[in-house]
């Protein structure tokens, strides 16, 4: 207690006081005059903008620049959606509002709210958060007629994006969705709910294609109820695109791929651009654009031949005997193969104690390099193999392109593999055999390629020597990536050995002969696994679908001037030429005579029989219900 | 103890009504501003149905703030410091958190702010070291008072809640000041602070220096930050030399104006009572800040008179800051209007802390009978 009342009787200092007084006269001197200046002087101007503040902004959604092929014809346009919102602070309960909403759209109630409580922390003041993105025309109705008694209920209408032959184009162009989490700390221009390229061209060009948002004004009275619109920025819609792709030939390679999976590539060989990139099966671009439903997301991704898997840049395969001309292409590089030089074939060549077949049992006899590529001699190849080793195949190979992305503008393409000793030793843990040096050189093995990567190395074997990005776009520049390393007499002969095969009668690809038109061509078949001797003993139409081999068919065509390489590869489609043929042939009528061949009918039911034959039906699991 | 008759003589009456008042507007303004909408559906009604309740317990603190001696505080000082630092390290062990800052301890029965216990405790052990001495602080003595502050303010400022934390340092300087300082430490501050405080810049979150940006040009961004300034200035300028009346501010009801019933308050009330309304609320802020100040000056002893400018300080700061900012006078930090702005713990403290600074005016004859 004694220390309570031992402070001195002494006062505090008064010097500061005056000057807190005077600061709190300043003050509120200072306020006093603010005040004056906000409600008297600018009072009237003030209570008007009041009256404004009934205004409301409001974003315009532009539209996606449209997507046309190299003809002009439409791809992916823009239709009118509507999106239905809520605009918070007009909405007096909000509870009952997503209830009603729930009942007018038939989605569940639970889901609405969690996905307004995410989105509500995310949207401005008096901006409309989007709870349904696209209403159907008979919600629509519903909606729009009720919406007077809904205060803080709102339409808004938005371009959505329509893919006019939604599954044709589907790998190339992609799709749009809502732009996610990530997409929107990347560009603040994004807004909830907003559309963006997720994949193919649209994912791609998304700076280009996407517009700029324009801007709305609007007056709203006390309700909330919008009285008059003006237009403060206009929308720019995003840039147009004109694609290389021809619209008529990729229908052809679609509809000649249909129930079969694999991939059709043809490209201009002195432009570079592609004018047809065919994979099936596909999916539906339209799907996306106002979301999937997650049964339609399941069944896409747990279908068995993978439908969103882009099969000319993303799946790599054994390039089978198409293989043989780069091998060629190596011996002549490197000066150890003599053109005119015979081999002999006997049908199999033993190494060590291995032995290794000829795909003609009774062997070629006496061939030459033409005749070898012509008829496919493999154990010209093997010797070949042999004599060139890993080191000279895998480098020839990589200089043509191989083992490594072309750069086309699509995401995720794959680079596939070229083998070499290091790499076996990494990925195996083994030293390089001498019979991985035979197999290698018939385009079996370790060795992988995208078909992409074929129609590139073709087209420069047909152009003389220019390795062509392979382009999408119509107004792209052409571009050299590399040279093949051959001299132009080289070149001439494994081009001859290529038409060769088509115009000989005793070359593989005499199917694909067309008049008038120089066509060169070779097959390929690619195996998936070695097959049993009890499966070798089958027939085709008995080895089971998803052991039967791949079938390839590289071809080259030119008339007048105009030359194109085409690239096709059929999964399980056993042989090159009765599996890949038809559809280079049609591919190629089309091309010089506008000639649309349908896929036959029965065709397309062997594929399909096929197929079917090879599906392991899921067990369905049994419903112990009682009633 | 019998309480003196001469206790109550003393009692400045002025204030003791002015806070009333003050609070009761705050309730009308609170009453208009929640409307009769619902919001989120769940009715803003009851912010002014709490309010109330909360002024209720905080006219009952502060009578009890009045009549204990407040020299009894002195040695409560500094168990009140670290009892606060110890609430504020719990924030952060076992905190609320609320719009992504922890600054609230569950008490079960409601959400208590420990950085507004802080205040009070600041202004304690303030005051203690402050009236130790007659002379001018020196350098040593006021890295002693402003260490003591930091520590609080950092806790504080570490929630994150800067506006709060930045108040403790501007009570502790506030105080600092009306004490007195020697001429060196004077002219030092006179040159460090405003070398120190473009430094500070790198200290803010982007928010708030966002917040300062749009400030200077609140029309770069109306949709945002900017959009509280210019909503806040056509509120109170459309409300005009008479105002729209009672529960008729369109701004309000329209709910444009965001915050309306916290840190945004005075808006809604320029809007409705325009010109006349709003001075005379400046006006009643005057006076019920002058009367502190009257009390500081007539303080029996420093420690009750730096008590009282503490308090005056801790008033004035808020009222100069919120204003300024609602007026558009001042960049916008979320700092409430004491009596007017919602707010169940700063109601409380704001009603003990008037009591405290009654306490000391009751007292300031008591010497000369003892």
């Amino acid at each position: 207690m004694s220390d309570l009342y031992s402070e001195t009787d002494q006062q505090p200092p008064r010097s500061g006081l005056l000057l807190l007084q005077a600061l709190i006269l300043g003050l509120f001197c200072l306020f006093a005059i603010r005040l004056w200046y906000l409600q008297i002087h600018k009072g009237e101007e003030y209570a008007l903008k009041a009256r404004d503040n009934q205004l409301r902004q409001e974003s315009i959604f532009s539209p996606r620049g449209l997507i046309r092929d190299r003809n002009g014809e439409l791809l992916a346009v823009n239709e009118p959606a509507y999106a239905l919102s809520i605009i918070r602070e007009d909405c007096p309960d909000i509870d009952r509002l997503i209830h009603q909403i729930a009942m007018w759209t038939g989605k569940d109630y639970f889901a609405l709210k969690t996905l307004y409580n995410k989105n509500k922390k995310r949207v401005k003041p008096f901006e409309p958060l989007i709870v349904i993105p696209d209403l159907t025309y008979n919600q629509l109705a519903l909606i729009d007629t009720n919406k007077v008694r809904w205060p803080g209920l709102e339409i808004q209408f938005r371009p959505r994006r329509l893919y006019r032959y939604g599954t044709l184009f589907a790998h190339v162009l992609g799709y749009v969705a809502e732009a996610n989490e990530e997409e929107m700390g990347k560009q603040p221009e994004l807004a909830l709910g907003d559309n963006v390229g997720k994949q193919g061209i649209e994912y791609m060009l998304e700076d280009r294609m996407r517009g700029i948002k324009g801007r709305m004004q609007y007056e709203v009275d006390v309700t909330g109820r919008r009285l008059q619109e003006r237009i403060i920025k206009h929308p720019r819609a995003g840039h147009e695109i004109s694609l290389s792709l021809d619209l008529g030939l990729q229908k052809l390679a679609m509809d000649w791929l249909s129930e079969e999976a694999g991939g059709v590539a043809v490209m201009d060989a002195d432009t570079g651009q592609l004018w047809a990139l065919a994979t099936a099966p596909s999916y539906n671009s339209n799907d996306f654009s106002s979301g999937l439903t997650p049964e339609q997301w399941a069944a896409l991704r747990d279908n068995p031949l993978h439908p969103m898997q882009n099969r000319v840049i993303q799946s790599v395969y054994p390039p089978g005997s198409i293989f043989k001309h780069v091998v060629a292409g190596a011996g002549l590089h490197y000066g150890m193969l003599d053109p005119n030089e015979t081999v002999h074939c006997g049908g199999a060549i033993k190494l060590g104690r291995s032995i290794f077949r000829c795909w003609r049992r009774g062997g070629h006899g006496k061939v030459n390099l033409e005749k070898a590529l012509v008829q496919s001699c493999d154990v010209y190849f093997y010797k070949m193999g042999k004599k060139l080793t890993v080191d000279r195949m895998s480098e020839f190979a990589k200089a043509v392109g191989f083992g490594q992305k072309t750069g086309i503008r699509l995401p995720h393409e794959k680079s596939g593999n070229i083998p070499t000793r290091e790499w076996k030793r990494k990925r195996f843990g083994e030293s390089w055999q001498g019979g991985d040096n035979l197999n290698m050189a018939i385009g079996q093995g370790f060795t992988l390629v995208t078909p992409l990567q074929v129609v590139r190395f073709f087209g420069g074997v047909l152009n003389g020597g220019k390795l062509l990005k392979p382009l999408l776009l119509k107004d792209e520049k052409t571009v050299v990536q590399a040279e093949i390393p051959l001299k132009p007499y080289q070149l001439g002969l494994i081009k001859r050995a290529l038409i060769q095969t088509v115009q000989d009668d005793h070359g593989t690809c005499r199917r694909i002969r067309t008049k008038d038109v120089v066509v060169g061509g070779k097959t390929g078949t690619a195996q998936v696994v070695r097959l049993t001797d009890e499966l070798k003993k089958l027939k085709d139409d008995q080895i089971p679908y998803r052991f039967r081999d791949h079938a390839w068919m590289a071809a080259i065509a030119e008339k007048d001037g105009r030359r194109f390489a085409i690239a096709v590869l059929v999964e399980h489609g056993l042989h090159g030429g009765s599996g890949a043929g038809p559809i280079v042939k049609a591919v190629i009528d089309y091309l010089f005579y506008g000639k649309v061949t349908p896929k036959p009918e029965e065709r397309k039911a062997k594929a399909r029989a096929a197929r079917a034959l090879s599906y392991k039906p899921k067990k369905k699991k049994v419903k112990t219900n009682a009633n | 103890m019998p309480i003196d008759r001469r206790l109550l003589l003393y009692i400045n009456w002025p204030l003791f009504g002015l806070a009333l008042i003050l609070f009761l507007m705050g309730v009308l303004n609170l009453y208009s501003a929640s409307g009769t909408r619902l919001e989120e559906g769940m009715n803003m009604a009851p912010y002014y149905h709490r309010q109330l309740l909360w002024g209720f317990m905080g006219v009952f603190a502060m009578v009890l703030f009045m009549f204990f001696d407040y020299r009894h505080l002195k040695t409560l000082a500094w168990p009140m410091f670290w009892t606060t630092v110890c609430f504020l390290i719990a924030v952060f062990l076992v905190g609320k958190t609320i719009y992504g800052a922890r600054r609230w301890l569950d008490l079960g029965f409601m959400n208590f702010q420990p950085s507004e216990m802080a205040k009070i405790a600041v202004l304690l052990v303030g005051a203690r070291i402050l009236s130790k001495e007659r002379e001018p602080l020196d350098f040593i003595r006021l890295g002693y008072v402003l260490g003591v502050g930091l520590i609080l303010a950092g806790l504080i400022i570490k929630q994150p809640d800067l506006g709060s934390g930045l108040s403790i340092i501007m009570i502790l300087g506030g105080m600092i000041l009306f004490r007195g300082v020697t001429p060196r430490v004077f002219k030092t501050a006179l040159v460090a602070i405003p070398a120190l405080l473009p430094l500070s810049w790198f200290f803010l979150h982007d928010y708030q220096k966002q917040r300062i940006m749009t400030f200077l040009d609140p029309t770069t961004d109306p949709l945002g930050a900017g959009y509280h300034i210019i909503q806040s200035e056509i509120a109170i300028g459309s409300g005009g030399f008479w105002g729209k009346g009672f529960l008729q501010g369109t701004q309000s009801q329209l709910r444009f104006l965001p915050e309306r019933h916290t840190d945004f308050a005075v808006a809604v009330f320029g809007e409705e009572w325009g010109f006349v309304g709003t001075m005379i609320l400046l006006s009643l802020f005057c006076i019920f800040l002058y009367q502190m100040l009257v009390i500081a000056r007539d303080a029996r002893g420093l420690f009750g008179s730096y008590l009282a400018a503490g308090v005056f300080f801790y008033f004035f700061w808020q009222i100069l800051i919120n204003t300024g900012m609602v007026l558009g006078l001042m960049p916008v930090v979320g700092i409430p209007l004491p009596f007017i702005s919602y707010g169940g713990s700063a109601t409380l403290v704001n009603f003990c802390l008037v009591g405290l600074v009654l306490n000391v005016s009751m007292r300031r004859f008591l010497f000369k009978q003892a």
